[in-house]
């Protein structure tokens, strides 16, 4: 059975938006109107698929004006910033800068507040937004603090746990509207420019198509990054030992930031089904602790070597780097390292001079990263995987 | 190969004249198609014939030095080179016919290459045939042949500058400065031209008024310079070195006489004018690359067209230029000149957008930095095809281009901007009058020609009128300038010798004349005045106004005209040895 594509008539004309390539500019594509379209991007990048165009096609969009095509375009998200295209770029416009820029524009484009653009376009105002929403929420916590005890560490003695609940389900169902918004936005974009209809993804050869790209997008990708591996890190190996490799270090900070959201959910869980109170202290080998234990290790080790690798440049993939790269590297260092030094006070002796300061600091940091997720780089965990969704359907598609 | 590449005659058939000949292979260019052994071998017998050899290379420095020995060892009298078109190589050949102590004049050129082997590729036995033809009719043109002296005149040391605009300017300052006296005539009420209204210029950054300001001071600064402004060229007359022109100035003044050696002809360009409706003009926010220019130049700040700020601009390239049927040419300045103010434009606000729709792109040599400029801040280039030029509309009140580019898989394209700028070349002057005065022959694009654009870039064909700057062709400020002081050197080669010497090739009149006037009437320069000589009147033909042309005589019913170095019964000859009647009673007729 052939499936339903409407694609877009070649004779209706594209609008342009003259002003793109300036906002581009403003979320930090400083380069990329230097572009010719030589296509020598295009002829070093590992990603180029058979249509030939990526990421030449991509540049072209901004410098045009072509809005929607660069908003609908599932190719942004696919790619991995490994900096060849930059490299060898003979007029010096910095693809991979573009991409990354493009991206940020993204997110500001799927965003229904318009905060993502603000902060974005002011990177100092962005600071210190991230800033003053931590201080607000450690402000709000110490506010309804009780009495620290010093004998021993209590920290939901200091905080009551029900507020830190009821604050971090506040924000998360705040982050998923917003969230829901911006990837309806974006695939609504994508699916009209791909000719993808609800029909096509629910006839019955339609759904298996569906099934096998969501777990492309979301498994093979999004968690054990296939196509990175495959083609994007050929001469990675010869350049780094493995333990400073892109995707190995970024998949300790990415599983280990899900172990601990996991670690987080069953601590809940159990306390729910009544099992044991939060807040219990534990030995360190009781299972959910030793899982964020670990999962805390690895995301602070990822994090760290993330930032070092970022500041000494040692690698093409890391030669600029814009505000929005270190604040949200910054966040979620922060983030890690408060919680390690928190649950590190549990254990020495006079732990507690320092563990509520660090508590109150590590809980505020983390609602700061969750409040600020759909607005910042973070946002790329919901996004990447929708456009590789769409990308992996599109492969699927085009070989059925 | 040739087994044996010098054939001797025993004994020459004409005893009166002693010819060698060359049959060059040009490398194969000519060897790959005609036999030139054959060709060699079939003159070798030929009257008059004493030499006759193939050679590789008749150009190259070891045959033009075996030619000279050659003349010297047979005490050669005529040299016939059978090679290349004669406008590349009758100097070097007339030079190694002077280094041998042989007049210049009794050396002929035989063109086999573009006449002949190029154009016969297909055919070896008949491209073969027609060189020996052509050959024989060299041989019958060099058995005629008689020594010549070129034509000497004194010279005026004063020049004639026509055109006030930055070529005619730096001519005059050039000229002066070699010691010539200069009248500078400019038909405008102001000097500078289109130069001395432009705002900053590529690369030195310098205003063009500001430029312009600079010259004129420093034609004002030199006495040997006499500038007359609103004041034309309206007769002229004399031969070269000694031209008399006649200039008329502003209403109610009585025009002046002066003589001047040379004539520097810089009346520089037009600008194209659209059509009504060419692309949209005629609607308003679209203008001329000129009204532009002048727009971004004469202002400050965010730029604001008709009272709003301009956000958008497309330019359209190539407006009335290379259209088949109308300006063929490229004006080559144009795609520079929108770069530079694009830059301009991107430099004031560089949120605006710029789109620049060309056809190709021309910014040569430096230039290529400019366009690189306007890249980088911003300016898009998009190429659209010869047959599908982009719609320029109105919507409302926004103007629209529509247009498709290739690189964009492509994708047709509503570009919404504030205004559009077509990019217009330049055109000729509107200069009937002085052409036709001058007898300046005009190139297919209606610009003044020079005699070869590398070898002789500023002569024309009449002699002692130079042309300069952009009258000559679409030019750039440097390049008017270059040709300007081009003009200046080649004035200073022609008459600071205080003499020159001019080409003896010119048509005299014999006892036969009985004046009928024809030849005067149709002799394009004049050369031709009525006189009386011993109470007869006859034509004379002035050996300096004479081109050489040969128009005249045809046209004289009594034979009486004969063209030196082509006479009568020198082309005769060539005929018969075309024809291949190579008969004694022909050669001594």
């Amino acid at each position: 059975m052939s499936l339903d594509v409407e694609t877009r008539p070649t004779t209706s004309a594209v609008r342009l938006e003259p002003g793109l390539a300036a906002d581009l500019r403003a979320f930090g594509a400083r380069d990329f109107t230097a572009c010719f379209s030589c296509g020598t991007c295009t002829a070093t990048c590992p990603l180029v698929d058979d249509d030939a165009t990526f990421p030449r096609r991509l540049l072209r969009y901004g410098l045009l004006g072509m809005r929607d095509d660069l908003l609908a375009s599932k190719e942004l998200w696919t790619c991995y910033h490994c900096g060849l295209c930059t490299e060898s770029c003979p007029q010096g416009a910095d693809p991979a800068g573009y991409m990354a820029a493009a991206r940020r524009y993204a997110i500001a484009g799927n965003d229904p507040t318009g905060l993502a653009g603000a902060l974005y376009r002011r990177p100092r105002r962005a600071i210190a937004a991230a800033a003053l929403v931590a201080v607000a929420f450690a402000a709000a916590m110490l506010g309804v603090s009780g009495t620290a005890p010093a004998s021993h560490e209590a920290l939901f003695a200091f905080v009551p746990e029900g507020m830190i609940h009821w604050t971090g389900v506040a924000v998360m169902a705040l982050v998923a509207v917003v969230a829901v918004f911006g990837v309806v936005a974006m695939v609504r974009g994508i699916a009209r420019h791909e000719g993808v209809t609800w029909r096509t993804l629910t006839g019955s050869a339609g759904r298996s198509l569906a099934w096998s790209a969501a777990w492309s997008a979301m498994v093979t990708e999004s968690l054990a990054f296939k196509r990175y591996r495959d083609d994007c890190a050929e001469d990675e190996a010869e350049r780094a030992p493995w333990w400073r490799r892109r995707w190995v270090v970024h998949g300790l900070t990415m599983w280990g930031f899900t172990g601990l959201l996991v670690a987080t959910m069953a601590d809940y869980g159990l306390s729910l089904v009544g099992l044991r109170a939060t807040g219990t202290p534990e030995p360190v080998w009781y299972p959910v602790r030793l899982l964020g234990t670990i999962a805390g290790l690895a995301f602070l080790y990822g994090v760290s070597v993330l930032a070092l690798n970022r500041l000494r440049r040692v690698e093409r993939s890391v030669q600029t780097s814009e505000v929005a790269d270190w604040l949200f590297l910054a966040l979620l260092w922060l983030v890690g390292l408060t919680g390690l030094l928190t649950e590190l006070s549990l254990y020495v002796p006079g732990g507690a001079s320092f563990g509520y300061g660090l508590f109150v600091a590590h809980v505020a940091l983390a609602l700061d990263l969750l409040v600020l997720l759909p607005f910042m780089k973070f946002a790329h965990v919901v996004y990447r995987p929708v456009a590789l969704f769409f990308h992996a359907l599109a492969r699927a598609r085009s070989a059925s | 190969m040739d087994t044996e590449e010098r054939v001797t005659p025993e004994e020459p058939t004409d005893a009166r004249r002693r010819i060698g000949v060359y049959i060059c292979h040009c490398g194969g260019n000519i060897s790959d198609f005609v036999d030139v052994a054959a060709v060699r071998d079939a003159v070798a017998g030929d009257p008059g014939v004493v030499h006759v050899e193939t050679t590789l290379f008749a150009c190259s420095d070891a045959t033009q030095h075996d030619m000279i020995e050659q003349i010297h060892q047979d005490g050669l009298d005529g040299l016939v080179v059978a090679s290349c078109s004669p406008k590349l190589h009758v100097p070097t050949f007339r030079a190694v016919a002077r280094r041998a102590g042989l007049n210049q004049f009794q050396y002929t050129q035989v063109n086999i290459r573009e006449q002949c082997s190029w154009v016969h590729s297909d055919d070896r036995a008949g491209a073969t045939d027609k060189a020996t033809g052509l050959v024989r009719a060299g041989i019958g043109h060099a058995s005629l042949s008689v020594p010549l002296d070129p034509v000497t005149v004194a010279t005026v040391p004063a020049a004639l500058v026509v055109g006030g605009g930055v070529a005619g300017l730096r001519a005059a300052v050039g000229l002066a400065e070699l010691g010539l006296g200069v009248t500078l005539v400019e038909r405008a009420d102001h000097l500078g031209g289109a130069v001395g209204e432009l705002g900053t210029m590529f690369p030195s950054g310098l205003a063009g008024r500001d430029l312009v300001a600079q010259l004129v001071d420093e034609v004002a600064a030199r006495p040997a310079i006499t500038v007359l402004l609103e004041t034309e060229l309206v007769a002229k007359s004399g031969t070269f070195g000694n031209y008399e022109v006649t200039l008329r100035g502003p209403a109610g003044s009585e025009p002046v006489t002066q003589t001047v050696g040379v004539l520097v002809i810089a009346t520089g360009f037009d600008s194209y004018e659209p059509a009504l409706g060419e692309f949209g003009y005629g609607i308003d926010g679209v203008l001329t690359l000129p009204e532009f220019t002048h727009l971004v130049d004469s202002s400050s700040g965010p730029l604001t067209h008709a009272g709003r700020p301009v956000r958008s601009i497309a330019y359209v390239y190539c407006v009335g230029s290379r259209q088949p049927g109308g300006n063929e040419y490229c004006s080559k300045y144009c795609c520079t000149a929108t770069a530079h103010v694009a830059v301009e434009v991107a430099k004031r606000d560089d949120r605006v957008a710029q789109y620049h729709l060309y056809r190709d792109v021309r910014t040569y040599g430096v230039y290529e930095l400019l366009y690189e400029e306007a890249r980088k801040r911003g300016s898009v280039y998009l190429k659209f095809a010869d047959d599908e030029p982009p719609a320029v509309t109105r919507e409302g009140d926004q103007l629209v281009v529509t247009t498709r580019d290739t690189l964009t898989a492509d994708a047709t394209l509503q570009i919404p901007v504030d205004l559009v700028v077509l990019v217009t070349g330049m055109v000729p002057t509107a200069n009937h009058d002085l052409t036709s005065l001058l007898k300046l022959p005009l190139g297919s694009d209606g610009f003044y020609n020079e005699i070869h654009p590398k070898l002789r870039p500023v002569e024309t064909v009449v002699d002692g009128v130079l042309i300069a700057g952009a009258s000559q062709g679409p030019k750039t400020v440097s390049e008017s300038v270059a040709s300007a002081l081009a003009a200046v050197a080649q004035s200073g080669a022609m008459l600071l010798k205080g003499q020159a010497e001019l080409n003896p090739l010119v048509a005299v009149v014999d006892d036969a004349c009985a004046w009928c006037g024809a030849c005067a009437s149709v002799c394009p320069y004049d050369a031709i005045e009525q006189v009386e000589i011993d109470g007869r009147a006859v034509a004379r033909i002035s050996p300096t106004a004479c081109k050489g042309c040969g128009g005249c005589a045809p046209y004289c019913p009594n034979e009486a005209i004969n063209l030196l170095g082509v006479t009568t019964d020198q082309v005769q000859h060539m005929i018969a040895g075309m024809a291949g009647d190579v008969h004694e009673e022909v050669l001594v007729s």
